[in-house]
C-alpha cells in the first residue's frame, strides 16, 4: 500500500491539465502574459545594445552572450512558474485557511503533498522561448568569427544539469519562504518578496563587482542565498563571455553550484518541518 | 488494549487582541497583546474498538481541538495519546493509512473538477489497488445513491451532495478508525438523513471506531450509544444518551387531552404550563411527582389521552451545556492571563 | 444628507484602514522590499554606462560619464527612483479584477442597496490604502531618496516646476484609478476582462514609460514614439518623473498638465456613463 510518487504527480499533473483547459481563455492570457513580459524585456536590451557594445566594461557580456543568458533566465523562471510558484501561493492559502489539515493526514510526504499538485501549464511557452533564445544565441556565437565558441554535446548536457541545480535552488527559496506564513500569517507579500530577491539574478553578476555594496551583495547572493550561481553558471558554459569556460575560478563556482542545489533542499526541507511543528491549524 | 487511548492531553492556543481604532491599530504593528485560550486542559478518554462516541459540547468547548489532536493535524502542549498503537502527531504513514477525518465545515476535493478525479488521486496516494478501489468506490457510491454524480465538477454539486462525496473520499482506503467533525452541518433534513443511515450501517457493517460532534441531537441519538460532553476543554459527562437525560433533566412533560372545556378551566391553575391549546394542555412537572399529580388529576377531571415525554433533547443538553460552563467558571478561580 | 453621505464614506475610510493593519508582519517587510530591484537596476545601469563612459570605470559614487538618449547615468537612476513615486500614486492593483468578480459574483446588489455608491467606496478604499501605506513607508521612502542624493545631478527642481510635479502626482492617481475602473466597469457587458486587462498592462509597460524613459523608445524602423502622444499612460509613470528632472519644460510642461487634466475629466465620466450602464443591464449574475 506504498504510495507512488510518480503516479501522484502524473495525476497532479493530468488534473491540472484538465483544470487549465476547462478555462481556456484564462489559460491563454496568463500563456500570452508571461510571452509578453519576456517580449518586453527583450526589447528593452535590444534597445540598449543599440547605445552600448557590452554590459559591463570588458565582462564579456556582450549581445549575443548576453541573450543566452537571458534565455537562460527564462528557462529557469518557467520551470520555477511551471510546478512551484501557484504551489507556494497556494500553501500560505493552506496554512490560512486551514486546510493544511487535509494535507497532513495524508499518508505520503507532506512537502511533496504541497509542493506539486498545480502544475502551470500556461508558463511553459515561456520556457520554450527561452530555449529558443539560447539556441538561436549561440548559433550568432558560433558564427562570429571573432568568438572562439567551444561547443559540444557535453557542454549542452553540463548546462542542463546547471540549469537543474539552479531550479534547486529557487525551489528551496520558496520553500522557506512559503513556510513562514506558518508563522507571518497571510503572505501576500510572498510573491512581491520572491520577486525582489529574485530579481537580483536577473543578470551577469559582474554587476555587482565594483564597490562595497556591490560586493556584499555579491556576497550575500553567492553563498548565503545563492541565486546568483543559478543563472550565472549555466550561462557562462554555453555564453563563454571570456573564452574558454575552464577557468579555474569558474570551475570552482560551478563545483558550488552542486553544493549549493543539495545544500539548499537539505535546509529547506528541515525549515519545512520546523513550520510543520508550529502549525497551529485554523478553528471552524 | 483499548483503540484510543488519551491521557492528560492538554493543548492551549494564543489569541491576539486587536483593539478597536486606528492609533491603536498602528500600535499594533509594534506589539501585540494576547490571551491563553486553555483549548483541551488534561482529558481522559479510552475508546474500545467497535465504538460509536459522541462528542458534544457548545461551540468553542474543545471537541474540535481534540480531534485534530486525535489526527495528529496538531501538537498538544502536554500529555499522551495512543490510537491504535500509534503517537498521532507524529504523522506516520503507518497511522495515516488507517484513520480518516471528515470536516463537515472544509472541502478537500479539487473544486473544479469532477469528484472521480479527486478519488483517482487518493487511490494512488493511499497506493489502493485497482481493483480494490473500484469494489470501494461502487460500494460506496450505491449506498449513497451518487453514482450519477461522479463526472460532474464539485463546484457544481449542492452541498449535501458534496458532503457525501467527502465521506467517500475518507473512506476510499478503508479506514479503521474514523473521526467526523459535525458532518451534517448546514444540510437539508433529507440529506441529514441519508447520512446518517449510510453511517449507521456502514458501521454495522465493518464494525470500525467512530467518534462524531455534532450540534444536531438526531445524528446523535440515531447513531451514538456512548455520548462525551465537552465544556471549556474538559470532559463533563460520559455515558449513554439516556444517562443524561435522567441527569440533567430533572422534569417531564405531560399532555393532556381533555374530554370537555370546563375541565381547562379547572387546571387552569397548574404551575408551569407550557401551552394551552384545546381541548389539549400542556405542563411541565417534577419527574418524582408525575405520578401523583397524574393520578390526582385523573381523578378530578375527565381525560382523553396522555402523553408523558422528555423535554427535547435540545433543551436537555443546553441545560446540561450551561451547567457545565458554570461548574467550569467555578472551578477556574484565577481570571484568564491577560498579557 | 450630504453630512450622512460623507459620514459614511469616512467610516468605509476607516474600516478600510483597519483591514489594512490586521497582518503586521506582512506590512512591514512589504514597505522595505519595495527598493531591492532599485539596487540591482543601479548597478545595471552602471555596467551599461560603464562600457561608453571615457573615464574608465568609475567606482566614486557619481559614476561613469556618458549620455543615453540625453540620460546621464545619474539621471538614469533617478529616473527610476522618480518613476517608483509615480508609480506609488498611480498603480492600482486588483482594482480593474476586483471590479470585475464583484460584478461576476453578484455582489454588486450590495451596493445597490446601500446608500455609497460602489465607485465612491473604491475611491476612498484606495485613498486609504495608500495613506496607510505610504504614512508608513515615508521613513523608508525617505532614507532611500537621501541615500540616493547624489544621483540627482541637478538637485531640487525650481518651485513652479515643483507645483506642477505635485499636481501631476494627485492626477496620476486620478487617472490610474478611473482609467481602470471603467476597465473593470466593461466587465458588466462582457464578463471576462482578463484579456482587456492583459492588454492595458502590455501597454502600460510599453508605453507609460515604467520600464524605461520614453526616450529611448525608437522612432524608426517603427515610430513607437507616436503612440505615447495619442494615449495617456505616459503620465502614469514618466511625466511626473520626467517633469521632477526637468525633461519637460516650461510651456511643453504646463500643457502636458492640462492634457493631463483633459484625461482624468474624462475617465471621470465615462466611470459614471458606465456605471449607470451597467447598473441598469444588471441581470444580477451569480450570487
Amino acid at each position: 500500500m506504498q504510495p507512488s510518487y510518480v503516479k501522484v504527480f502524473l495525476t497532479f499533473a493530468r488534473n491540472s491539465l484538465i483544470r487549465d483547459m476547462s478555462f481556456r481563455t484564462n489559460f491563454i492570457m496568463q500563456c500570452l502574459s508571461s510571452i509578453a513580459w519576456a517580449g518586453m524585456n527583450f526589447a528593452l536590451f535590444k534597445i540598449i545594445y543599440q547605445f552600448t557594445d557590452s554590459i559591463g566594461r570588458g565582462s564579456g557580456w556582450e549581445e549575443n552572450e548576453f541573450f543566452v543568458f537571458l534565455g537562460t533566465i527564462w528557462i529557469i523562471n518557467s520551470l520555477i512558474q511551471t510546478f512551484f510558484m501557484a504551489n507556494a501561493q497556494e500553501f500560505s492559502e493552506l496554512i490560512r485557511t486551514g486546510k493544511l489539515d487535509f494535507a497532513l493526514l495524508k499518508p505520503i510526504d507532506t512537502q511533496f503533498l504541497i509542493s506539486f499538485p498545480r502544475v502551470n501549464w500556461s508558463q511553459v511557452p515561456n520556457g520554450l522561448l527561452g530555449l529558443g533564445l539560447v539556441i538561436v544565441s549561440v548559433r550568432q556565437l558560433q558564427l562570429d568569427p571573432s568568438k572562439e565558441l567551444y561547443f559540444s554535446v557535453g557542454m549542452v548536457i553540463i548546462y542542463l544539469i546547471f540549469v537543474i541545480c539552479g531550479a534547486f535552488v529557487m525551489y528551496s527559496v520558496m520553500i522557506i519562504l512559503a513556510s513562514t506564513s506558518i508563522w507571518l500569517g497571510r503572505n501576500q507579500n510572498l510573491y512581491n518578496f520572491w520577486f525582489y530577491i529574485t530579481n537580483f539574478y536577473r543578470y551577469p553578476m559582474e554587476i555587482y563587482q565594483r564597490n562595497g555594496i556591490g560586493w556584499a551583495l555579491w556576497g550575500t547572493f553567492t553563498f548565503v542565498v545563492p541565486i546568483l550561481v543559478v543563472s550565472n553558471i549555466p550561462a557562462r558554459v554555453l555564453a563563454q563571455p571570456l573564452g574558454t569556460p575552464f577557468k579555474t575560478w569558474e570551475l570552482g563556482l560551478a563545483a558550488y553550484a552542486v553544493i549549493a542545489a543539495i545544500g539548499s533542499l537539505f535546509i529547506s526541507r528541515s525549515i519545512f518541518k520546523l513550520a510543520l511543528k508550529s502549525y497551529r491549524s485554523a478553528s471552524s | 488494549m483499548a483503540i484510543i487511548e488519551i491521557e492528560k492531553l492538554t493543548k492551549s492556543y494564543r489569541v491576539y487582541q486587536k483593539k478597536e481604532g486606528l492609533i491603536a491599530s498602528i500600535g499594533g504593528l509594534f506589539h501585540r497583546e494576547y490571551r491563553e485560550v486553555k483549548a483541551v486542559q488534561a482529558i481522559d478518554l479510552t475508546v474500545e474498538e467497535g465504538e460509536f462516541v459522541a462528542f458534544l459540547g457548545p461551540n468553542g468547548a474543545g471537541k474540535t481541538t481534540t480531534l485534530k489532536l486525535l489526527s495528529g493535524v496538531i501538537n498538544p502542549d502536554s500529555g499522551a495519546c495512543r490510537v491504535m498503537g500509534h503517537v498521532p502527531w507524529e504523522r506516520e504513514n503507518e497511522y495515516r493509512r488507517r484513520f480518516a477525518l471528515v470536516m463537515g465545515q472544509k472541502n478537500q476535493l479539487w473544486w473544479d473538477l469532477p469528484a472521480l478525479e479527486s478519488f483517482r488521486l487518493h487511490q494512488h496516494i493511499y497506493g489502493i489497488e485497482l481493483g480494490q478501489f473500484n469494489r470501494t468506490l461502487d460500494e460506496l457510491t450505491e449506498m449513497l445513491d451518487v453514482s450519477h454524480l461522479l463526472g460532474q465538477p464539485v463546484r457544481e454539486l449542492s452541498l449535501g451532495e458534496r458532503m457525501k462525496m467527502e465521506l467517500i473520499a475518507a473512506l476510499l482506503h478503508s479506514p479503521h478508525v474514523l473521526f467526523l467533525d459535525e458532518p451534517t452541518i448546514g444540510l437539508d433534513v433529507i440529506a441529514q438523513h441519508k447520512i446518517q443511515q449510510f453511517l449507521k450501517a456502514y458501521q454495522e457493517e465493518r464494525k470500525n471506531t467512530i467518534i462524531l460532534t455534532s450540534h444536531y441531537m438526531k445524528d446523535i441519538a440515531a447513531l451514538c450509544q456512548r455520548v462525551v460532553i465537552i465544556a471549556s476543554g474538559s470532559i463533563y459527562h460520559d455515558g449513554s444518551l439516556a444517562d443524561i437525560v435522567d441527569k440533567f433533566s430533572s422534569e417531564k412533560i405531560v399532555t393532556l387531552q381533555l374530554s370537555d372545556e370546563a375541565s381547562l378551566t379547572g387546571l387552569k391553575d397548574l404551575p408551569n404550563i407550557l401551552e394551552v391549546q384545546p381541548p389539549r394542555i400542556k405542563f411541565m412537572v417534577e419527574r418524582d411527582e408525575v405520578g401523583q399529580t397524574l393520578s390526582e388529576i385523573l381523578s378530578q377531571h375527565c381525560v382523553d389521552d396522555v402523553v408523558v415525554e422528555d423535554p427535547p433533547l435540545e433543551e436537555v443538553i443546553a441545560s446540561a451545556f450551561s451547567e457545565a460552563q458554570r461548574s467550569r467558571e467555578k472551578e477556574t478561580s484565577t481570571p484568564e492571563q491577560v498579557r | 444628507m450630504v453630512h450622512t453621505r460623507v459620514m459614511t464614506w469616512w467610516t468605509f475610510f476607516l474600516i478600510s484602514i483597519n483591514e489594512r493593519l490586521v497582518y503586521r508582519g506582512d506590512f512591514m517587510l512589504g514597505t522595505l522590499m519595495r527598493f531591492l530591484p532599485t539596487l540591482t537596476q543601479i548597478f545595471l545601469w552602471w555596467a551599461i554606462y560603464d562600457a561608453i563612459s571615457t573615464e574608465g570605470t568609475a567606482n566614486s559614487i557619481a559614476g561613469p560619464d556618458g549620455d543615453i538618449a540625453g540620460f546621464r547615468f545619474g539621471d538614469m537612476v533617478a529616473y527610476y527612483l522618480m518613476v517608483i513615486i509615480s508609480r506609488a500614486f498611480s498603480s492600482m492593483p486588483g482594482l480593474t479584477s476586483g471590479i470585475a468578480n464583484q460584478v461576476r459574483d453578484g455582489e454588486i446588489k450590495k451596493f445597490l442597496i446601500q446608500p455609497v455608491d460602489m465607485i465612491g467606496c473604491l475611491l476612498m478604499q484606495r485613498i486609504a490604502h495608500k495613506l496607510v501605506y505610504y504614512f508608513i513607508a515615508i521613513l523608508p521612502f525617505a532614507l532611500v531618496f537621501w541615500l540616493c542624493r547624489d544621483f540627482f545631478i541637478d538637485g531640487w527642481p525650481p518651485a513652479d516646476v515643483l507645483i506642477v510635479f505635485f499636481a501631476s502626482l494627485i492626477l496620476a492617481f486620478l487617472l490610474g484609478f478611473f482609467l481602470e475602473c471603467c476597465i473593470g466597469l466593461i466587465s458588466f457587458w462582457f464578463l471576462e476582462v482578463t484579456s482587456l486587462t492583459f492588454i492595458y498592462m502590455l501597454m502600460n509597460f510599453l508605453l507609460s514609460g515604467h520600464m524605461f524613459p520614453l526616450e529611448l523608445l525608437p522612432e524608426s524602423p517603427v515610430n513607437i514614439r507616436i503612440w505615447v502622444e495619442l494615449t495617456p499612460l505616459k503620465y502614469l509613470a514618466y511625466f511626473p518623473a520626467a517633469v521632477f528632472l526637468g525633461k519637460i519644460r516650461g510651456a511643453e510642461m504646463y500643457q502636458g498638465l492640462a492634457i493631463e487634466v483633459a484625461w482624468v475629466v474624462f475617465f471621470i465620466v465615462l466611470s459614471r456613463i458606465l456605471w449607470r450602464r451597467g447598473v441598469k443591464r444588471y441581470s444580477g449574475f451569480g450570487g
